[in-house]
């Protein structure tokens, strides 16, 4: 212990000793506020509106232009990939709310992306990307696609 | 039959986790009765076999093909490799937390073992095994009673649906132990900070007791971290390792925690200061680890990888629940207690430095923890679900890791108590200029961007002091008799603690090469040709030659084609790119292909084909500059983490093989 520095209680209560802290709490108060400055400045412009087919259809007119995350799960038989020409590529794909009942569908495009290997039927998928004329034009790189739910689908079990 | 066997096995556990706890808190600790601690503590070490024995009677179910088994008919088919076959007992939700179970009973078993017989342990292991084996309980009971893979098939399938191709891959086969060693390791130190808590023994014993846990949980989460980035890399097609997806994050911010807390123990060995922010930091990594499970197994925040939406959720947010405000009701019991008399002395020491370096990765877990949270919590305050992208992390937490460069740089230089502005000054004089002159060669060959130029410069700073650190190591040594390369490797050998952390410096300023390189200046184009047609990316050109379609094994057919990739005209080398098609699920999988070199990879996608000629096929093309060096800076930092963490060798063992020698020597 001989190496430690000994300030007993009653040193806490010298100037000395309330100027330091003053400087560690004004100290931690700018690093929390240049923190909180830069989480507020990153989100301005990097954050998107996550809705499903059924609230856009709700109100159309509020998400018209904005950036948007979309959810919904995959209809299989509406994917489409074309090679317009050999410079462009075109995917075309609807996504519902909910397979079993399916409702209004929205259609997804995305240009020049590769077909993602977990696109299909009942896949869901997570588009970024904004709505022009009624159809979702998903941003480069925004297609995420989560496993189709037949992988853990409920089995019919034992008792 | 077998499964049944493995069933009640799981069973058995269950019932010694509860025994544990009651007969370690009751007899124990309340009535101090010694032989029922120990008794606990057998009834805790016998969880181990039982769980080995439930996990064992699973992979043979496995391998076999009990198909009359929810979770085999699940994850395996009959004609996937055995391989595969025995790894599917992590490939789906039930099977994995089994595992998970497995290796957290390990975890407990061994500090159980290790950590018994010592006197000074002596008051902390009833209650850290008190305190471990209520995690056990919790994930025993998940196992049992809401998840559990022994469940069967009110009719037996004939075969099963297959493990999911993208899991088959050998780094998705080692990256979820790795990720689960990792979090489940955490529990040990956990368990130690709240027995010190608990039992009032407040000094140092619980931090030096757990270092070495520490440091290998922390090791096997950044394993987990750099396999995953791999695996993302090879399989799933986009260029790119990190995606700052909800899953990712939540290993990510654990290991966040977790190097906060192995830098600012040294703090309260040293100086005996910070304990209360210790006993927070042990307390945030592992709520984390449960949090991080909670994520990705209750599909709470939408993302690419999670486990389809299971009822575990609420049962894990209670337990998360439970655990955060015991803990926090402990320490502020303790508060008084745990207060230090010692201060910072000086915002230029080596503590200040810590302290600092704390609050940068925190400020990373923070934003982290924002970003994803952010769909819920913009619900919860403005009734509209948002989210942030990876730009958004980019943003926040791109400052603050070229802080942590800046600090890794400045803070070996600094010394305990204080350090004068002069003598830093003069240290950090010569490394800043040449890290300048770096920068301005940079600039001259061409680099503009203001991110790489500023990483760059920063990442240089880091890494000549930590270099000049080992030369001045080294040549102290020397002085006293040994040779270059002796002194070099006794350096590290000798202090392996704080030689290892430079190793391990080391290994990230070279991940951070590669991630500003390839992330700044990767390309990318997309296009279709017709065989013999070429083209060009940055410096490289690929030629398309042709597109074979074959059967491979099992039930796959694979489109394959032919691309060569050249240079100015030279030849490089010929890739692959393929598509595998799984017939019986109907599942694709997108196989790149790439020219790996120190330099770049030169990554091919086969995106479509024109299946009926077969001479035209559509490509996607990326050059990832300097993207190995990811690679090989995790594989540096990994051996330096091992090199910190290699235990020392125990006084008896030394004792032992000084008798040996002295026998040897008369013999």
């Amino acid at each position: 212990m001989a190496e430690t520095t000994w300030t007993n209680k009653d040193a806490a209560l010298t100037p000395e000793r309330g100027a330091n802290r003053l400087k560690y709490v004004v100290g931690g108060i700018l690093i929390f506020a240049a923190l909180g400055f830069l989480i507020f400045n990153a989100m301005q412009d990097t954050t998107q509106l996550y809705v499903t087919v059924e609230e856009y259809y709700a109100t159309p007119e509020r998400f018209a232009g904005k950036d948007l995350r979309i959810a919904g799960y995959v209809m299989g038989d509406t994917i489409r990939f074309t090679q317009i020409d050999p410079k462009t590529t075109r995917l075309e794909f609807s996504v519902v709310d909910d397979l079993s009942s399916p409702g209004q569908m929205l259609t997804i495009v995305a240009m020049n992306e590769p077909m993602p290997d977990l696109l299909q039927h009942e896949a869901q998928a997570l588009v970024e990307g904004h709505i022009e004329d009624g159809v979702f034009h998903a941003n480069q790189g925004g297609l995420l696609l989560k496993c189709p739910t037949r992988y853990e689908e409920a089995a019919q079990l034992e008792g | 039959m077998i499964a049944d066997l493995g069933r009640i096995a799981l069973l058995l556990a269950f019932v010694a986790s509860v025994y544990a706890v009651v007969i370690a808190v009751y007899y124990g600790l309340v009535r101090r009765d010694e032989r029922w601690i120990a008794s606990a503590r057998n009834a805790n070490i016998v969880i181990f076999p039982l769980i080995l024995l439930s996990c064992t009677t699973l992979v043979i179910s496995l391998v076999r093909g009990d198909f009359s088994l929810e979770y085999v008919w699940r994850v395996s088919s009959r004609e996937m490799p055995t391989y595969l076959k025995v790894t599917a007992l992590w490939g789906g939700q039930a099977g994995s937390l089994l595992f998970w179970n497995l290796l957290l009973a390990a975890f407990t078993a061994l500090a159980m073992l290790r950590h018994w017989r010592r006197e000074r342990e002596h008051d902390l292991v009833p209650y850290a095994l008190a305190v471990s084996t209520v995690t056990q309980i919790f994930f025993l009971g998940i196992s049992n009673f809401v998840e559990n893979p022994f469940l069967r098939l009110a009719t037996p399938a004939v075969d099963g649906q297959g493990l999911n191709p993208l899991l088959r891959h050998p780094g998705m086969i080692i990256h979820p132990p790795m990720l689960y060693l990792g979090f489940t390791g955490f529990t040990i130190p956990y368990a130690f900070a709240m027995a010190a808590l608990l039992s009032g023994k407040l000094d140092d014993t619980w931090i030096k007791l757990t270092r070495r846990w520490t440091l290998v949980a922390w090791l096997f989460l950044g394993l987990g971290l750099i396999l995953g980035g791999r695996w993302a890399y090879d399989v799933l097609g986009w260029g790119g390792y990190w995606a700052w997806d909800p899953v990712e994050n939540a290993s990510l911010m654990p290991w966040l925690a977790g190097t906060a807390f192995l830098h600012s123990v040294m703090i309260q060995e040293k100086r005996n200061m910070f304990k209360i922010w210790n006993m927070f930091l042990v307390l945030l990594t592992y709520l984390l680890v449960i949090y991080g499970t909670f994520i990705v197994r209750s599909g709470v925040i939408s993302s690419v990888h999670s486990f389809a939406q299971s009822a575990i959720g609420p049962l894990f947010f209670g337990f998360l629940g439970i655990m955060l405000i015991s803990s926090f009701v402990l320490i502020v019991v303790r508060w008084e207690r745990l207060k230090s008399h010692n201060q910072l002395e000086s915002l230029l020491s080596r503590e200040a430095a810590f302290l600092f370096n704390n609050f940068v990765f925190l400020g990373i877990l923070f934003a982290t923890f924002w970003g994803t949270n952010y769909p819920i919590i913009s619900e919860l305050f403005t009734n509209e679900k948002a989210t942030v992208g990876p730009p958004f992390y980019e943003k926040v937490n791109g400052p603050l890791f070229a802080l942590l460069v800046l600090l890794m740089g400045v803070a070996p230089l600094t010394m305990w108590y204080r350090t004068s502005l002069k003598r830093l000054g003069k240290m950090t004089r010569w490394p800043a200029l040449a890290a300048l002159l770096i920068l301005v060669a940079l600039f001259a060959f061409g680099v503009r961007s203001w991110v790489a130029l500023l990483g760059y410069g920063l990442l240089a700073f880091a890494a000549i002091i930590t270099i000049l650190e080992f030369a001045r190591g080294t040549q102290a040594r020397m002085r006293k008799g040994e040779s270059a390369w002796t002194a070099f490797v006794n350096l590290t050998a000798r202090n392996r603690r704080r030689y290892g952390g430079y190793w391990i410096h080391m290994g990230v300023v070279i991940m951070g090469i590669g991630i500003i390189g390839s992330s700044v200046y990767q390309q990318e184009t997309q296009v279709q040709l017709q065989a013999g047609e070429s083209v060009a990316l940055g410096d490289f050109t690929m030629t398309f030659r042709d597109v074979a379609r074959f059967p491979g094994p099992d039930d796959l057919i694979i489109t394959e084609a032919t691309v060569d990739i050249s240079r100015g005209g030279q030849f490089l080398k010929q890739l692959t790119p393929r598509t595998e098609l799984y017939t019986r699920s109907g599942q694709p999988m997108t196989i790149p292909s790439a020219r790996s070199s120190l330099t770049e990879d030169v990554y091919a996608l086969l995106i479509s084909w024109e299946p009926v000629t077969a001479d035209r096929a559509t490509f996607k093309l990326y050059v990832n500059p300097l993207i190995n060096w990811v690679w090989a800076g995790g594989l540096i930092f990994i051996l330096g983490t091992m090199v910190a963490s290699w235990p020392d060798p125990e006084p008896r063992t030394q004792a032992v093989a000084r008798r040996r020698r002295a026998v040897v020597a008369t013999d």
